[in-house]
């Protein structure tokens, strides 16, 4: 516990100081937990443009935005080594964005997996390269909400 | 600024800081959605100035399992600005004497300093933020951006390069506001629309409302330096 608290009461302010390769998270549904994905889909795309009113109101309350970045920080995580607490944590957030609707579900693909691609700059090019794929997970029938 | 009165007003803004990210928990999953309701419960009467040690403590607690249960901060450095400024609160109640209590409100204002004046210096100390590369990279790479409109920003290195030192210039500058009470009020209005940029280019609305909640001790900390 005293290794999660010193860092918070003698803090680093090194905001960006550097600009490492960066996570995007595709998620994918699948047939059995063997089957091979074949149409990888971004986990919360972004918007086109965020209008005056909903800037305002994402100023207020912003609980999806404040998860991805939670999500993100998971697997930036994963990019320095393997903990099995941050792709489930990563997993039970994205069936809970099934369970809610957020994401659409294909019925005849029951299962879900993920995967992380780092996204960096090498000279002037950007490229994207995938990190982890996690392990498929069944989606079970929607939970009550707030417990998924 | 008294040192009674600034202690209220900061307990006030992080109430209501503490308030919004309640909230925003309490949309979310268990258990964080119980440690939210608490979390509000709590704000709320540290709004009011009910028990403000009790009710601290209790935010405190309630830090510490959040803490434990991410594995560290839920929202990096926002989460360590809330629990920086309500321990040091904390603190300053709990303190044998007023030299005690001084010491830790003035590590507060110590630490507020150093947020900007560190973030400042290794920005001039990395030869991409000089150029305007690194922010170039943090629009067009980064997970940052809240939408695919503010991405397009990266397209101007001209205006990459003046935002990057435009905000390296006030971050190492702002240690010296502390010389003068009106220039500290102009550089927190200036780092307070600061956050608000951040907030609506890169979606973190949480540092928009805790840094502030900072302000009242830094300015009862210029009048107590001044006054030495």
């Amino acid at each position: 516990m005293l290794k999660l608290i010193l860092p918070v009461i003698f803090p680093s302010w090194r905001f960006f100081s550097s600009i490492g390769p960066s996570p995007r998270i595709h998620i994918a549904f699948l047939q059995n937990e063997n089957a091979e994905p074949d149409n990888w889909q971004a986990f919360r795309p972004l918007p086109a443009k965020i209008s005056l009113k909903n800037g305002l109101r994402r100023l207020l309350h912003n609980p999806e935005w404040n998860e991805t970045l939670f999500i993100n920080t998971c697997a930036e995580r994963l990019f320095e080594g393997y903990s099995v607490m941050r792709e489930q944590e990563i997993m039970r957030r994205i069936l809970a964005a099934i369970h809610c609707g957020e994401i659409k579900v294909d019925k005849a693909k029951p299962y879900v997996t993920y995967r992380i691609s780092a996204v960096m700059r090498e000279g002037q090019v950007i490229g994207q390269q995938v990190t982890f794929v996690a392990t498929p997970v069944l989606i079970s029938a929607p939970q009550q909400k707030g417990t998924a | 600024m008294l040192l009674e009165q600034a202690v209220r007003y900061s307990e006030i803004i992080l109430a209501l800081a503490y308030a919004q990210q309640s909230l925003e928990f309490i949309r979310g999953l268990q258990p964080e959605r119980t440690w939210g309701v608490i979390g509000l419960l709590l704000s709320f009467l540290l709004l009011i100035g009910f028990q403000p040690v009790l009710v601290e403590a209790g935010l405190l607690i309630v830090a510490c399992v959040l803490l434990y249960r991410f594995h560290g901060p839920y929202n990096g450095g926002s989460d360590c600005m809330s629990i920086l400024v309500l321990l040091c609160l904390f603190l300053s109640h709990i303190a044998p004497s007023a030299f005690w209590q001084q010491i830790a409100l003035g590590y507060l204002a110590f630490q507020l300093t150093f947020s900007y004046f560190q973030s400042g210096y290794i920005k001039i100390t990395n030869a991409e933020w000089r150029s305007g590369q690194a922010l170039t990279d943090v629009l067009a790479i980064t997970a940052y951006p809240v939408s695919e409109h503010a991405r397009h920003w990266a397209q101007s290195p001209r205006l990459m390069l003046v935002m990057s030192w435009a905000v390296i210039v006030f971050e190492l500058l702002f240690p010296l506001s502390l010389l003068n009470h009106y220039v500290l009020i102009a550089s927190l209005v200036i780092a307070s629309i600061f956050h608000l940029a951040n907030a609506c280019l890169f979606g973190l609305n949480r540092f928009f409302w805790i840094w502030p909640a900072a302000y009242p001790i830094i300015l009862w900390f210029q009048s107590r330096i001044v006054l030495t």
